[in-house]
Parts: C-alpha cells; structure tokens; sequence
C-alpha cells in the first residue's frame, strides 16, 4: 500500500457565494464521503486551507499577498489516503463532491525514502 | 450516514434565527456586518463538519456566529479609529447570555418581521428582505421564486438595507398607534410567501414547498403571541393550512400537475385540515371579516367535496361573489368564471372573461387563456379551444404547468381528429 495526497483545486464556496441551503448540501456530501473513507480505512488525514495567501518569491524573497491567480487555482485542502495505486486514488476521488463547481482534485504520491 | 438528514434545512432556518437574535444584542445598523458572520459560520461549518458534525450543531453555530460579529465589529471600528486602542467589549452593546432562549429567538425573529413590513421599505423590497433575512434564502433562491432577475433581488436588499440605516429604524415593534397597519401588511407578505410557494410560477420546484412551510412558520410565530391575534390572521391561518394540505397531491410520482379534478382525495393531509378547521372556529369569534375569511371558506368548499363532482359550486360562486365585493380583483373574476364553466353558466362565464382586466393577472396570465380554451372545449368548439390554449402555453414559465397544457392540447387535437372522422365515416 501507498500513501497518496488528494489536492482539492478551485470551488472556492466563499467566492461562489452559495446559500445556507447550498453550502448545508454540500457539507453532507463531503461528511457522507469522509464516512465511506473512513469506514474502509483508508483516509489518513487532511485540512481545509483558509484561502488568504501569501507569497514569497524570488532572490529579493519579495513578499506578496494573494489573491493571485484565478480562485481556480487556489488550493481548499487536502486529504491523505492509503491506496494500491494511483488508479485506485482516482476511483475514490469520483466521490468529491465540487465538480459541478468546477473543482478539480489533483491526485499525488507521497515519496517514500528507503534508509 | 445519515447524520447529514438530521439537520435538514438547517443551514436556512438557522440562518433567521441567528440574524434576527444577534440583531437584537448588536442593533439593526449592523445588519450587514451580522449578515457576513452568519454566512462566514456556515463556510466554517461546511469544512470542520465534513469530518464530524458537533453533538448540538445549533449551539455550535450560534456562538461562532457571535464571536465572529464580534470579530468582524472590532475589526471595522479598529479601521474607523486608527489612532485610538479599541476597548475589547465594545462590541456588546446588550450583555449576551447564552444560550438564547427560544422565546428571545422567538420574540427577535418577530421584531424583524415588523422591520421587514416598515413602510420606509417598499413592497417589493419588503418581500425580498424578509424572504433572505427571516427566512434565510438567498438571492438566487428569491430570484427564481419571484420570478425576478438575481441582480435585482440584490438592489432591492441592498435598498432595504439603506432605507434601514438611513431611517434609523429600530428593532422593535411597531408603536401601538402603527400596530395595526403593519400587522396587515405583515399577513399580507405571509399571503405572498405563500402564493408563490402553492403556485409555484417557478420554472423548478425545489423552492416550491419550503415557501409555503415558511409561510406557515410564520403565521404559527405571530399567533404565538395573544398581541398579534385577530379574526383575519386565524382565517389566514387556516387558509394556508387547508391549501397546505392539497400540496402533496398536486403533483404525481413523475412530478406532472394533476388537476383538482383528478387529484387522489385521500391523499390530502388530515392533520392539516384539522388545524385550520381549529383555526377557523377561532377565526369565526371575532367580528371582523377579511377576505382570508372568504378564501379560507372556498379551500375548505373543496375539501369537503368527497369526489369532484360533488362539489358544491354554487356555495362557492358565492363565497366568491362575497370575496370580489369586498376585495375586488382580478383573480376573483377568473375564479369566478371558471366556477361558472363548472356550473355551465357559460355565458356569465364568457362576459366576466371578456371584461376582466387581463393585465392585472400578471405572471398568471396562462390561466385566463387556459380558462377561454375551457369554456370552448366545455361548448365543443375545439376549433376556437386549441388557439387558445397554444396561447396559454406561450405565457407560462413554469415547465410542469406547460407540460400539463401540451398534455391537454393534445387531448384536445385528438377529440377533434375523433369527432371529424365520425362525421366522414
């Protein structure tokens, strides 16, 4: 078994400014999922990312605050999951529930270095 | 897994009461402050909940709502007053104890339904405010259940929310000299809420049934109070209640209208019929009589009928006829004519179509057009019926009543094809 990263990308719900009854729908579909994790014992952990961002780039480590780039790209959270393999990770990923709001999960392995 | 069902509608309904309670501690100028708190607590419960949702979400979501208009407060007078330290309880002009009580929640929601109603708003901007800030919708959602663009739901909060400010208005009740004027108007928006729920010129549903279960909510808030009580609100009451009751039945398994007609009578919910028949007998011991008197008596009309055709008409003709004289409108007379179709009055019918004031029927205008195809249809003169109903088809929004239209045009168009190959055979 390996140890993968699923990265949610964009469907930022305070940009998209969902209704009580939106945001409570979709509270349900990610706490339904978390469950079905859960229960087959692969969600390792994860967090949500407050989207306030701040940069530091270059040789000058000039600092800069977000927002950036299109909330597209901005990062939500991640979970960690133990999975076979990466195909496996993309069939637990069919769950995430923000497609329709244009959200993307990018799926990555977590290296693993020998002694 | 279910645990997401057990807070159902939660979000929403929670969303007036934790406005209207911390607009009691903070005071309506700062309505637009507590309404981002509120609305950043449910962004807040959307991703710690996904994990584990708390042992009393209510509790939960009420003091993170507070802490956060506190927050957010501090931060807005911290900008005001660069230069000067900001004392860190200025924020709680009232001293809060929690948890809240449900009366105090109960009396606050109250408080904002009058601000809803104060005549500084105007009507439209009235329903608008009461529908996102008692009720909890958004302005998409209002939008689509008014039939109205997003962006001009939005002026029109926006508007309210200035008129507030800028008249200084209070939250707190009318003063007693107001009461009555605002308890009017206040029923009046229950009515609204309610109409667009039952009949639904939405082009979806999904809004439909929680209107009228607000509207219902409502009506039950102010007659908890002996203040608030009078002949008209109890007849409002139970007007809701027996249309509320019919819900259910007036769409089928494949969400497809179903005619009064056709209607599976034992669906209709008797624990509804019976609030509003209790209702009504409260209704009957005061003097007054409002025009819910009239309607709420038609509803009931229909609900007594064991099959269609044993309705009684004439009793409603006359129900009707009283309605119309006391509160003359459009609507009435479209009633009226349909009630005449059915008692085949068809020219009484005929001339109250063709002297009412079609524009006023708004939205609803297909009904008139579907009520001229009926009364040809009724006289077999399918050749005059179909335009009609094409015209209907052409002014309604609302998918489900276009398609229970193309389903009797086509009844029609097959009647036709029948009766010509009858002639010719």
């Amino acid at each position: 078994m390996k140890n993968f990263m699923m990265i949610f990308i964009g469907a930022d719900y305070q940009e998209l400014g969902l209704s009580p009854e939106e945001l409570q729908n979709r509270m349900g579909k990610w706490f339904a999922w978390g469950q079905k994790m859960e229960s087959q014992g692969i969600l390792k952990g994860g967090e949500a990312l407050v989207p306030n961002v701040k940069r530091v780039i270059g040789q000058k480590r000039t600092v800069s605050d977000g927002p950036f780039a299109d909330s597209k790209e901005i990062i939500g959270g991640y979970y960690t999951v133990t999975a076979e393999n990466a195909d496996a990770v993309v069939e637990i990923a069919q769950d995430y529930p923000d497609y329709d709001l244009g959200g993307t999960v990018e799926i990555r392995e977590i290296m693993v270095f020998d002694q | 897994m279910m645990e997401h069902k057990i807070v159902d509608h939660l979000f929403r309904h929670h969303y007036g009461k934790m406005v209207a309670i911390l607009t009691r501690y903070f005071g309506l100028s700062h309505i637009e402050t507590i309404e981002d708190a509120v609305q950043d607590t449910f962004l807040k419960a959307t991703l710690l909940w996904r994990k584990q949702i708390p042992e009393n979400p209510e509790a939960w979501l009420t003091s993170v709502a507070k802490n956060r208009t506190i927050d957010l407060l501090r931060s807005s007078k911290a900008a005001n007053n660069r230069s000067q330290k900001v004392a860190l309880n200025t924020a709680a002009v009232v001293p809060m104890v929690e948890p809240f009580l449900d009366h105090e929640i109960e009396d606050s929601q109250l408080r904002m339904i009058f601000v809803a109603c104060h005549p500084s708003l105007k009507p439209k901007e009235q329903i608008a405010f009461a529908l996102r800030t008692i009720s909890g919708f958004s302005s998409k959602e209002i939008a689509a259940a008014l039939l109205t663009k997003e962006n001009t739901i939005a002026k029109r909060l926006t508007r309210a929310k200035k008129a507030i400010i800028a008249n200084k208005l209070q939250f707190d009740f009318p003063p007693a000299s107001e009461m009555q004027a605002r308890v009017v108007r206040v029923m009046e928006i229950i009515y609204l809420t309610f109409n667009e729920g039952f009949h639904s010129t939405n082009t979806e549903n999904v809004v439909r049934g929680d209107l009228c279960g607000e509207a219902i909510r409502l009506c039950k808030l102010l007659l908890k109070k002996e203040k608030f009580r009078s002949g008209s609100l109890y007849a409002l009451f139970a007007l809701l209640c027996f249309h509320a009751s019919r819900l259910e039945s007036k769409t089928n398994a494949q969400n497809e209208i179903v005619d009064i007609r056709d209607q599976d009578r034992s669906t209709w919910y008797f624990p509804l019929i019976e609030m509003g028949n209790s209702a009504m007998n409260k209704a009957m011991a005061y003097d007054e009589v409002s025009a819910y008197h009239y309607e709420a008596a038609i509803a009931a009309e229909h609900l007594k009928a064991k099959t269609f055709a044993e309705t009684d008409w004439e009793r409603i003709l006359d129900w009707y006829t009283k309605l119309q004289e006391l509160q003359p409108s459009a609507f009435n007379l479209l009633h009226m004519a349909i009630v005449n179709l059915q008692l085949r009055n068809f020219e009484v019918a005929k001339q109250l179509l063709d002297t009412l004031p079609v524009s006023d029927l708004e939205q609803r205008e297909y009904l008139y057009y579907g009520c001229y195809a009926e009364y040809y249809a009724k006289k077999n003169d399918l050749i005059l019926a179909i335009p009609y109903l094409e015209k209907a088809i052409l002014r309604t929004s609302n998918n489900q009543e276009r398609r229970y239209l193309k389903q009797k045009k086509i009844a029609l168009e097959n009647r036709l094809k029948g009766s010509k190959n009858s002639k010719f055979s």
